[in-house]
């Protein structure tokens, strides 16, 4: 226990101390927050929805974003560098070295969803009752196993550099075309339609629906938890694949 | 249970290749054992197979008479390996202080840093900022922090100072003088020779000599013999001499390196042949060691 305890401080550590992290989990959204909420007025018929829409958007945002880049990118240097590989040779279990990852992402995504919804709170006095500000957290928390396992199939590859493009090319672009930059609504109908099938799309759908009273739908959990299996099977089939190599 | 480390009739084919042929061998505790050889002779192969990284293609690797993977062995051993970065975004006195958490009975931090040479300043730096030096020094804490009574070290000297050198080998002493059981590789014969007290020589992923720093010497440390060739005098002829394992032409003169001089003088007096000015040598172990791994006897 001591040793799982010792493993997750650790990587909680790295995690807060990981330039990317404060850049793009927390000040990029912060400021992006600022930007549409208080510098460029947005001709919105109900400004204080989206006030809350866009408080939304921008934690799906950060916690898509790590969940996609810090897990994967971890995996694949550890590797390059023969991390991994020594740890094989120390008494601890790799499953406690992937239970300590996973534990302290999470721990790392509720201090984000902390900090973004407080900036909202008080930068745009947001009103919302407890249960929607709760409600919404879990529902960003639970549903990033989709884009965690995205990670993980990102950590599968071989070369830091072709991980590190990839990995961005995936996570700003389904930021940008699930709406989480800029709501679908400015995009043409035919692509509005195809939005539809992307992971981000529903997972940001779920927190809008939740903060405007509302239940996320059973197709848009159908949809994140089919994405996640897919993702799963497909890093762990590599995994396997690799192993049967060495 | 004396025996630490045994490998019965070792093969490992990887990536289609034949990495090891058919080892055994035993090595017994407190013993500090050097395996030498040179690249691609499978010595980071053996370590591998030791310490479970990889498995045998048939045959058996025990440690502590278990396989390598069962539970409390790695308890039990600790490992330098090559190419292995630490981990970055730590500080080395938290990696140190994560990898104690491993252990159930690990060294403390006074002593970790007694035997490595690291400073109260350098626990306070982050990993990645570490010099090549510093970096080996905190992989060779890392090796010592859970107390292990088998020690591996592959490698362990490359990007080293002198300084550092000579502490871990002073270090490697005191551990030796514990009764830890010690596994090197190296491509340095004098370290071998120094601190091993048994050498286990690879070539081509076979165990080609197997003893005592003393017996592997005395057996194998050829004899060197040159003389300035007469006409009619060839390096070929001088190869079918009796036990001559290499011939070389250097400056007017034949240089020979053989297992037994005298046989080698005799025949060339009863052949008359026409050769001037005859110097006999004792070779080095190094020549030996060199003539073993590298050249095909001829």
């Amino acid at each position: 226990m001591t040793m799982f305890i010792a493993q997750c401080q650790a990587e909680l550590r790295r995690l807060f101390r990981n330039k990317f992290y404060v850049i793009w989990s927390l000040c990029v959204p912060i400021f992006f927050y600022f930007l549409y909420t208080k510098i460029i007025s947005i001709p919105m018929k109900n400004e204080e929805a989206w006030h809350i829409h866009y408080l939304m958007s921008m934690t799906v945002f950060s916690v898509m974003g790590s969940s996609i880049m810090s897990i994967g990118m971890r995996l694949v240097q550890e590797r390059a560098f023969g991390w991994t590989h020594y740890l094989r040779v120390t008494p601890l279990p790799s499953s406690l070295y992937f239970l300590a990852k996973m534990v302290s992402q999470t721990l790392i995504h509720v201090v984000s969803i902390i900090i973004i919804f407080l900036v909202g709170y008080v930068m745009n006095d947001i009103q919302l009752t407890w249960s929607s500000w709760i409600g919404a957290a879990c529902w960003i928390l639970v549903m990033s196993l989709p884009f965690l396992a995205l990670g993980l199939m990102i950590g599968t590859m071989k070369s830091v550099d072709t991980a590190a493009g990839i990995a961005n090319v995936l996570y700003l672009g389904l930021a940008i075309t699930g709406g989480l930059w800029m709501p679908v609504d400015v995009f043409p109908s035919l692509v509005q339609k195809m939005v539809h099938y992307l992971p981000s799309y529903q997972y940001g759908s779920g927190a809008w629906a939740i903060t405007t009273g509302h239940y996320p739908s059973l197709s848009m959990m159908a949809s994140l938890i089919g994405y996640f299996l897919l993702f799963m099977v497909v890093s762990l089939y590599i995994h396997k694949k690799q192993e049967g190599v060495a | 249970m004396d025996d630490i480390v045994t490998f019965s009739h070792v093969s490992k084919l990887y990536k289609e290749q034949q990495a090891l042929q058919d080892l055994s061998f035993t090595l017994r505790k407190g013993e500090t054992t050097a395996i030498l050889g040179g690249n691609g002779a499978g010595k980071t192969t053996a370590i591998s197979l030791m310490l479970g990284l990889m498995t045998p293609t048939s045959g058996e690797v025990t440690l502590f008479g278990h396989t390598p993977n069962a539970r409390g062995v790695k308890e039990r051993l600790g490992a330098m390996l090559q190419d292995v970065s630490v981990m970055d975004g730590l500080k080395v006195g938290e990696l140190l202080q994560l990898f104690r958490s491993y252990y159930s009975a690990p060294l403390s931090f006074e002593r970790l840093m007694t035997l490595t040479g690291l400073t109260p300043n350098d626990l306070k730096r982050r990993v990645e900022k570490l010099s090549g030096g510093q970096k080996r020094r905190v992989n060779f804490a890392l090796a010592l922090a859970g107390n292990p009574e088998l020690l591996f070290f592959d490698e362990p000297t490359v990007g080293m100072d002198v300084t550092a050198r000579r502490l871990f080998w002073q270090t490697i002493n005191a551990l030796q003088q514990q009764g830890k059981t010690i596994v090197f590789t190296t491509h340095y014969l004098q370290e071998a020779d120094e601190v091993a007290d048994r050498l286990l020589l690879f070539k081509q992923g076979t165990l080609i000599a197997d003893g005592s720093v003393a017996t592997i010497k005395g057996s194998l440390a050829l004899h060197v013999i040159s003389f300035i060739p007469g006409s009619g005098i060839t390096c070929s002829m001088c190869a079918e001499l009796p036990t001559v394992k290499d011939v070389q032409e250097d400056d007017g003169r034949i240089i020979l390196k053989v297992e037994n001089s005298d046989r080698v003088l005799q025949a060339l007096f009863e052949k008359q042949w026409n050769v001037n000015g005859i110097l006999v040598s004792q070779g080095s172990l190094d020549v030996a060691f060199e003539t073993l791994t590298k050249g095909e006897a001829i």
